[in-house]
């Protein structure tokens, strides 16, 4: 697996990875400063030149949600069950799952638009408008933790699909300073749980462990 | 059982589009079809909402069992329903690996086109619209599609977009594109495979079931004439 440490889309797979009882897969960190995923290596493989690219043998699987389902379907009999059997789960899990994109979407649009426009051309209308977006987003989803009560995972009592999709959204979230504790105590406290899961804990990013992030979520309420 | 099944979906949308072909190729075209109406703000019901909070269509039920999210509704079609009907995740990795890959790289076709681009149409005055700007978000959709263009070269002539077989990343893609091709984009000339294989998806049973009704005898707007 290709990866760039913090990027949302690569820690899906490399949680799945670890859940899937497959941590001794090829790991290679890849540097977005130093354009390494736009590498001759990486664009053979992926010619849009992005990470997570995934190799399984001959078998090249790109897009993180893509890479995460191979995984599991691949490996149906070891590791966590990440996708249920049972209609009523199954059809929580690939909800939730693909529901995730909402956050990164709303994420993506404000943070993105920070980093990359200078401080004092920032349109504030833009700005508040994400911030709105993002806002009304996260009550969804604890009230979606609410419906099993403390100590659950996102659709019920088993770690699944879906919380490896979101625990990588909601931690970039946290590191973006966005005050979870203080609104969202059932997202606060599943944080917490899942931060201490091997898996997670596996493919933590490099680089955010003894740094804080940038604030750009702070003031989203 | 189809008549356990139901979907609510809006004309035009090509996310109900996918789900309602997805019912039709493994079987199920007895499914309870409830048409919702945007004009008339049915999607934002008390009654709708308690469905998809979101209010978003399309909406599926399956007994008891709800899924949104119109990728999620396939996985769920085919997981439940996988001994019948088209086989739209085929079992051999390397295929599936294409199949799944193809399938979320759609998503690529969604926030070019529609987020960047159709959704500029509706929500900037035709008078307000900047021409540099506009030009701007054409390319980066030639370019996303140029991308699609050489996925169909690469497989060949008359291949579905995945292979010689229709799966799943046809039912992501086809809808995005059907739903470009309304609003004024021309494949002709430019595209020609894509071209083709909306030519050919069009007659597929599946995607006449499918079919927009409003769409019917009628013309879209021609905002991506400019692409």
């Amino acid at each position: 697996l290709y990866w760039g440490s913090g990027s949302v889309p690569c820690w899906r797979p490399m949680i799945c990875l670890e859940e899937k009882g497959l941590s001794g897969y090829n790991s290679k960190l890849v540097s977005f400063e130093k354009k390494e995923h736009k590498s001759d290596e990486i664009m053979t493989l992926n010619p849009r030149g992005q990470v997570p690219t995934f190799k399984h043998g001959d078998v090249v699987v790109n897009e993180s949600m893509a890479i995460c389902l191979y995984l599991e379907n691949t490996f149906k009999n070891q590791g966590t069950k990440l996708l249920p059997d049972d209609p009523a789960q199954l059809g929580l899990v690939l909800q939730r799952m693909i529901e995730t994109q909402n956050i990164m979407e709303k994420n993506n649009a404000l943070v993105y638009y920070k980093y990359l426009t200078k401080r004092e051309e920032w349109d504030e209308g833009f700005i508040a408008e994400k911030k709105k977006a993002l806002a009304e987003e996260l009550p969804l989803w604890e009230k979606y933790l609410a419906q099993y009560g403390e100590g659950s995972n996102i659709a019920g009592q088993d770690f699944t699909m879906a919380d490896v999709c979101l625990v990588p959204a909601l931690a970039f979230l946290v590191r973006m300073q966005l005050p979870l504790k203080e609104r969202f105590p059932l997202l606060a406290s599943y944080y917490e749980r899942v931060k201490e899961r091997p898996s997670v804990k596996a493919a933590w990013p490099p680089h955010w462990k003894d740094t804080t992030g940038p604030d750009h979520l702070k003031d989203v309420f | 059982m189809a008549s356990d099944i139901t979907l609510y979906w809006g004309s035009g949308s090509p996310f109900a589009m996918r789900a309602m072909m997805s019912l039709e190729e493994k079987g199920l075209s007895g499914y309870t079809s409830k048409q919702i109406t945007f004009d008339k703000n049915e999607h934002k019901s008390d009654e709708y909402l308690k469905l998809n909070p979101r209010g978003q269509v399309p909406t599926f039920k399956h007994g008891d069992v709800i899924v949104n999210e119109s990728l999620a509704i396939c996985l769920y079609l085919e997981r439940t329903f996988k001994g019948q009907g088209t086989t739209l995740i085929p079992d051999e990795a390397g295929q599936q690996a294409l199949v799944l890959q193809r399938a979320v790289e759609s998503d690529n076709i969604q926030s070019k086109a529609f987020v960047n681009m159709v959704y500029y149409f509706f929500t900037t005055k035709a008078e307000d619209r900047d021409e540099a700007l506009l030009e701007e978000k054409a390319k980066a959709v030639r370019e996303e599609l140029q991308i699609w263009e050489g996925y169909l070269a690469k497989q060949g002539d008359g291949s579905y977009i995945a292979g010689k077989d229709f799966t799943l990343a046809d039912i992501t893609l086809f809808p995005f594109l059907a739903t470009l091709v309304r609003m004024g984009l021309r494949l002709e000339g430019r595209f020609p495979h894509l071209a083709s294989y909306h030519e050919k998806l069009k007659e597929r049973p599946s995607v006449k079931a499918s079919w927009p009704p409003h769409w019917k005898g009628t013309t879209g707007p021609g905002w991506l004439n400019v692409v």
